[in-house]
């Protein structure tokens, strides 16, 4: 499973969105690969890894078979990678 | 051509043959010189995170003209969207940065040409905004900075360009040939122009018919023949010459710059002529562009401001003073006044409109509004500051002193570096250098060179306070709100 990242643009992140980036990552290792979204990449998931509430990064431009995923929290991490192990059984 | 990295534009401005003058001297490499070069390191910093997928997200834009992924720096703003993204940006490059990161004046001013080319053809059937658009997708396709030039020297400030006792006050037109122009003058105070690639110049203020060799836009790059620059001075701005100098400098990698920019006879071709005597559209293009700096200052002196409250909370942690519940309500109170700023900074941007061009404007009314309120709380907020990190942040003994091996002669037999850190040590387990290094950024930001962006251009930068009350009174409303009251009394006239 392919898995899109799109970070916002961090202008005032309540956490470190980088950390959160690489603990997903580590956490989905041989479930997912996780890489940093790029236009006209196809991918099974997007996720959209926002700084605060707003959760204001423009993703539109990506294409992904299912909806985006978001996070703007730290506490935030533990449902997103439930979801994407969920998607992959 | 790609989004260039710091390391690319640092390169790309070796190959400019800019002319610099620096203490009456002529510097050749300036690029490398150790007090211009913390103004380009922070500039770099405007490339570095666009290529940072953290960080891309507000630094980078699709281009409305080519549909390429552009340096927001160079883009159109296509919706409300966009400008609050502008005012984003601006607050992470001053998180980042702790300085004037200087590439908003051409953002500022792109945004002013382009939609006032646009009214300018309208009436007189001219072709500027088509020059403009072709020139803006060359700044885009080379990913290059540019200077945003209105402020002239002024010279009288109650008489009008033409009544000057000398022409050249005002930056003029002083022939017109088939292929271009021919300018001179200066503009003052410029942000960045040493490290800008172009320059992109437009009059001062609304004019009349009289002053019309005045009304002129253009842009030039920045080496051309009869076109150079005279550094400003900052406060405390010979400390980078120091040997080493790291701790002193309160801020050791980034910095601001301005310039006199002079123009002794430069020759514009036709292409780079945006405004040649439309004396009528002056007012309008000045009050762009000042609307849209004053929305700038909504975002990049907050990021500034997130450091200073980040470094006052340090310093009052470092003396063993955080506990006092009024230091706790300073660091409220200067939280409060940087996000009031950021409200007005977003506020403006979300109340946006399109312009007859298509790209989008601020809320002129509470842009100014939002910059009115930067000429007061940056200095509220460094007064508290000081107020919070104590007299040693101009006492402090220097660096060398702190690493001074020399013995005193004295009983103890102590050396200076010794006795340094045995008085001003404070909070057990924090290093003196750390307490050195706070204090340090703070005297930098509250009177040191950093300033002159915190301080100084805050008041001053994108129009002194009474330009913005003159705004305000203007697009007030007050008849609207006369008759609110007359309603609400029962006035029936
Ligand atoms: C750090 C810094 C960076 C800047 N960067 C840029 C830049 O990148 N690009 C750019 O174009 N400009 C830039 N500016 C210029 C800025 O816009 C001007 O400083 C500002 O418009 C004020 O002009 P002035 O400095 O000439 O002051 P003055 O115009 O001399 O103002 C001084 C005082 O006199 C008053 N005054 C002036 N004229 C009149 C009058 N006719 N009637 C009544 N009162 C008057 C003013 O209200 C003010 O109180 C920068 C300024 C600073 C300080
Ligand atoms: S999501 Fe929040 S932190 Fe990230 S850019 Fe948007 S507003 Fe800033």
């Amino acid at each position: 499973m392919l898995v899109g990242v799109k970070f916002c643009g961090g202008c005032n992140p309540r956490y470190d969105r980088g950390k959160a980036y690489e603990a997903i990552k580590k956490e989905l290792a041989g479930t997912a690969e996780l890489v940093i979204a790029e236009e006209g990449g196809e991918y099974d998931f997007l996720l959209v890894i926002g700084g605060c509430t707003n959760c204001c990064a423009s993703y539109s431009q990506y294409h992904a078979k299912h909806g985006p995923i978001k996070m703007w929290d730290e506490a935030h991490m533990d449902d997103v990678i439930k979801k994407l192990k969920k998607q992959e059984e | 051509m790609a989004l260039m990295n710091g390391a690319q534009y640092i390169e790309s401005l070796r190959k400019l043959d800019t002319k610099v003058y620096l203490f009456g001297e002529e510097v050749k490499n300036w690029v490398d010189h150790p007090m211009i070069r913390p103004s380009i390191e922070c500039l770099a910093m405007t490339y570095e995170l666009a290529n940072d997928p953290q960080y891309a997200d507000l630094m980078t834009a699709k281009s409305n003209l080519t549909g390429k992924t552009v340096n927001r720096f160079s883009h159109l703003h296509q919706s409300t969207g966009d400008l609050i993204k502008k005012v984003k940006m601006q607050r992470l490059l001053g998180q980042k940065t702790a300085s004037c990161f200087q590439r908003c004046v051409g953002m500022d001013a792109f945004n002013a040409v382009f939609s006032t080319t646009f009214e300018i053809d309208k009436k007189y059937g001219t072709e500027y905004h088509e020059r403009f658009k072709k020139y803006l997708e060359f700044v885009q396709e080379n990913d290059l900075t540019v200077d945003g030039a209105m402020t002239d020297p002024k010279g009288d400030r109650g008489k009008a360009p033409s009544q000057q006792a000398d022409p050249d006050l005002f930056l003029r037109i002083v022939e017109k040939r088939a292929d271009g122009i021919v300018v001179r003058g200066a503009k003052a105070h410029q942000t960045g122009s040493i490290n800008s690639h172009e320059h992109l110049i437009m009059p001062t203020i609304a004019m009349s018919e009289a002053d019309k060799a005045y009304a002129v836009s253009f842009a030039i790059q920045s080496d051309v023949p009869g076109l150079f620059m005279i550094y400003g001075r900052q406060s405390c701005d010979t400390r980078k010459m120091e040997e080493n100098a790291d701790v002193d400098l309160g801020n050791n990698k980034f910095g601001g710059q301005e310039a006199l920019v002079v123009f002794d006879n430069v020759f514009i071709p036709n292409d780079r002529v945006f405004m040649c005597e439309e004396y009528d559209f002056a007012g309008m293009l000045v009050e762009r562009f000042a609307g849209y700096h004053r929305q700038s200052y909504g975002g990049c002196k907050v990021g500034v401001g997130d450091v200073i409250i980040g470094a006052a909370a340090l310093a009052a942690d470092y003396n063993g003073a955080h506990k006092a519940s009024h230091i706790k309500d300073k660091l409220i109170e200067m939280t409060h006044l940087n996000e009031t700023l950021y409200c007005c900074g977003i506020a403006c941007s979300a109340e946006g409109y399109p312009t007859q061009a298509g790209n989008y404007q601020i809320d002129l009314l509470l842009a100014n509004v939002c910059k009115q309120n930067v000429t007061r709380f940056p200095y509220e907020i460094v007064r508290l500051a000081e107020d919070i990190a104590g007299g040693l942040v101009v006492t402090m003994p220097s660096e060398k002193d702190f690493k001074s091996t020399v013995k005193v002669e004295s009983e103890s037999g102590m050396t200076v570096g010794e006795w340094c850190n045995k008085f001003f040590a404070a909070a057990p387990g924090v290093p003196t250098e750390d307490r050195m290094r706070i204090l340090r950024f703070l005297e930098n930001i509250c009177l040191g060179s950093a300033a002159v962006g915190y301080r100084t251009e805050s008041l001053h930068g994108a129009g002194s306070p009474q330009a913005q009350r003159i705004m305000i009174a203007r697009q007030g409303n007050i008849e609207m709100k006369k008759e609110l009251a007359k309603a609400i009394v029962g006035i029936k006239k």
